[in-house]
């Protein structure tokens, strides 16, 4: 599904990442962990398009299309997802306005007719309660005021509401308390199948306690320095992050 | 000729009172105001009063049945059509007439003596009190003469307990060459309560300088919404006068202007009483090559104590070659008073925009979204629905998105 080779990237002319291999296929969860400045977010904000972001050199292909080509809409609209770490307040417009506007700009790029607002409603209801979420909630301006869970557990709303075929959960877990966590974690699992996938970026193994990856790797300074499945996770929450790097060098 | 040719040439032919004489004499001596002049500093008059215009309107066949589309389909009208009251509603409470001679009560600027020395358009309106009306009064100034320049001079006086909404609209029918130097005059009387509704959006070559005063007694609260869109040229004049305890100004401005249009908006909040407020939010939109400037003046005399003013003046370029002058001026001689004011400036936020592409939204759908929601804090002090949606649409019309909220 997504393809990543050799991947540089720089941000205002300093490098960031240098050299990422990364294979991620339908059905998958990938977990992305490293300490900070590693540049975990870097790498989700390049999948995703962000324009701050010089790409140098490599290939990133998702579902055989090079995104080199793709606006971040189009990346969306294709089943890309980004789910923030820092999700922006945006006054003015509330969730109900913000959903209904990217579920009908993702129909349109399927040449499919606008939701119709009753359709719209029974959809939202039955992911808030997948998640928890109240009434009012949505007639709320967009995260304006929100606290941290909120906006997380927003975040996955999108999600669920947008199904995409590749989500990024970028420090999904950062911000949330262990109910909030337990939440938003069962929702990600219940929106799981055989045909989408998930790439979960994370400082800490608690959330891969609840989300269980199928590959853990660890990016150190630009490049993914160590692949392994479900227990590297957990040795890196004994071990740290030092062995690794020494045992790389 | 010049505009000044046409109107000492119009005054001459046109037998003035003595009275008006006066009035005409004092704006010669005092001319049209010019960028030496501090509140026309951004604002230079000097090309539209270069040219020539013409002050008799051309006679015409229509009717203002022939103008419906221009109507926002209200059920209480007053229609003018080339400076003639054709219609006007039958409102229970109110008594609706024609222009009616009336001294200013205060500011006499050059523009306003012009206007009180030559007008003979406009209406009279008298609410009386304890009258409540729900549905707005809409008021429609329609035109269909080239290069007129017209002069409508307006007073409504509201009763005591009154509730009255109005809106109002200046028309050219086709894309004419026009000036207008349009003044109103708003009594409140003791708990009154009135929403003026300006929308300013008119043809392409028109242009507008408009003074409204508001003054009012005590308990009473006015609100002023002025929509702009344009026009070429737009100066609006906004007074009020606080002559009573407890009384509250409201004014918004929901500005959005393309290619090289220009407005100016000058308020005045003259707080002249203990115990009352003001609220002000003017919501700026600039495009292309246009131009805004905005000075929000808010005067708190020496015993007007408890005085609760606010004032936010907050601009949106979008290009590089629109501009915006903005200028917030407090002057507070009480010192139990609690004014606050706030002026911003900028673009469209980057992180914001990312977002909404992330989530599948078009570059240009993502800017208009957020140029609405930067602007929906001003639209929702509008209090009648349709006119929210009204605004709504020519926004989304003008900003060329699909938008529906």
């Amino acid at each position: 599904m997504l393809k990543i080779e050799n991947l540089n990237a720089n941000v205002e002319s300093t490098p960031i990442l240098k050299g990422i291999d990364l294979t991620v296929n339908a059905g998958e969860i990938h977990a992305i962990m490293g300490p900070n400045g590693s540049g975990k977010s870097t790498l989700s904000s390049v999948i995703a398009g962000k324009e701050d972001y010089e790409v140098i050199d490599g290939l990133m292909t998702f579902e055989g299309k090079d995104l080199s080509e793709l606006d971040p809409e189009e990346r969306a609209n294709a089943g890309i997802f980004l789910s923030f770490q820092y999700p922006v307040e945006i006054p003015g417009i509330s969730v109900a306005n913000f959903i209904k506007t990217s579920v009908n700009a993702k129909r349109k790029s399927l040449g499919k007719d606008p939701v119709s607002a009753s359709e719209l409603l029974k959809l939202m209801r039955e992911k808030m309660s997948l998640l928890g979420i109240k009434e009012g909630y949505i007639s709320r301006n967009m995260n304006e005021g929100f606290s941290g869970g909120e906006k997380k557990r927003n975040e996955i709303f999108q999600m669920a509401m947008l199904s995409p075929k590749l989500a990024i959960l970028d420090e999904t877990d950062s911000g949330l308390d262990i109910d909030a966590l337990r939440i938003v974690a069962n929702g990600v699992n219940k929106l799981r199948n055989k045909d989408n996938a998930t790439i979960v970026i994370t400082h800490y193994q608690r959330l891969l306690e609840y989300i269980i990856p199928d590959y853990v790797h660890v990016l150190y300074d630009g490049k993914i320095i160590k692949s392994g499945d479900k227990s590297l996770a957990l040795e890196l929450e004994e071990k740290g992050y030092d062995w690794i790097v020494k045992d790389t060098k | 000729m010049t505009l000044i040719d046409n109107l000492k040439q119009y005054a001459e032919t046109s037998h003035l009172s003595k009275e008006s004489q006066e009035l005409f004499g004092e704006f010669i001596s005092k001319g049209f105001p010019t960028i030496k002049d501090e509140e026309w500093k951004y604002t230079s008059l000097k090309k539209i009063i270069s040219e020539s215009y013409t002050l008799h309107y051309s006679a015409n066949k229509n009717t203002f049945k022939d103008f419906e589309k221009y109507f926002l389909g209200f059920k209480n009208k007053i229609v003018f059509l080339d400076g003639k009251l054709v219609s006007s509603s039958n409102i229970k409470g109110v008594t609706i007439s024609d222009y009616t001679s009336f001294k200013n009560l205060s500011n006499h600027s050059s523009l306003d003596f012009l206007n009180a020395s030559l007008s003979k358009n406009g209406f009279t309106i008298s609410v009386d009190e304890n009258i409540q009306i729900e549905e707005p009064i809409e008021i429609l100034f329609l035109n269909t003469t080239e290069n007129i320049f017209s002069q409508y001079r307006n007073c409504i006086s509201i009763g005591k307990n009154s509730n009255v909404k109005f809106i109002e609209q200046n028309k050219n029918v086709s894309d004419l060459n026009s000036l207008s130097n349009n003044f109103t005059q708003i009594n409140c009387a003791e708990n009154s309560n009135v929403e003026f509704n300006k929308i300013q959006n008119d043809t392409a070559r028109s242009k507008l300088i408009d003074t409204l005063n508001v003054y009012q007694k005590s308990d009473s609260v006015c609100t002023v919404n002025t929509v702009i869109f344009g026009g070429l040229f737009i100066r609006n004049n906004l007074n009020f006068e606080q002559n009573g305890q407890n009384a509250e100004s409201n004014m918004n401005g929901i500005t959005l202007l393309t290619k090289n249009q220009f407005v100016d908006n000058h308020t005045f909040v003259d707080h002249k009483n203990a115990n009352c407020r003001s609220n002000e939010l003017y919501k700026g939109i600039y495009l292309d090559k246009s131009k805004g400037v905005f000075n929000g003046k808010i005067m708190v005399r020496k015993d007007s104590q408890k005085i609760d003013a606010f004032q936010a003046n907050n601009s949106l370029l979008l290009n590089n070659d629109a501009s915006i002058n903005s200028k917030p001026q407090l002057e507070i001689y009480a010192d139990d008073v609690k004014c606050s004011h706030g002026c911003t400036i900028g673009q469209l936020d980057s992180e914001s925009l990312f977002y909404l592409r992330s989530r599948g939204v078009s570059l240009e759908e993502a800017k208009g979204l957020l140029t609405f929601a930067f602007a929906s804090e001003a639209i929702q002090n509008i209090s009648i629905a349709e006119l929210r949606s009204l605004v709504q649409k020519t926004m989304s019309n003008k900003l060329n998105v699909d938008i529906e909220l």
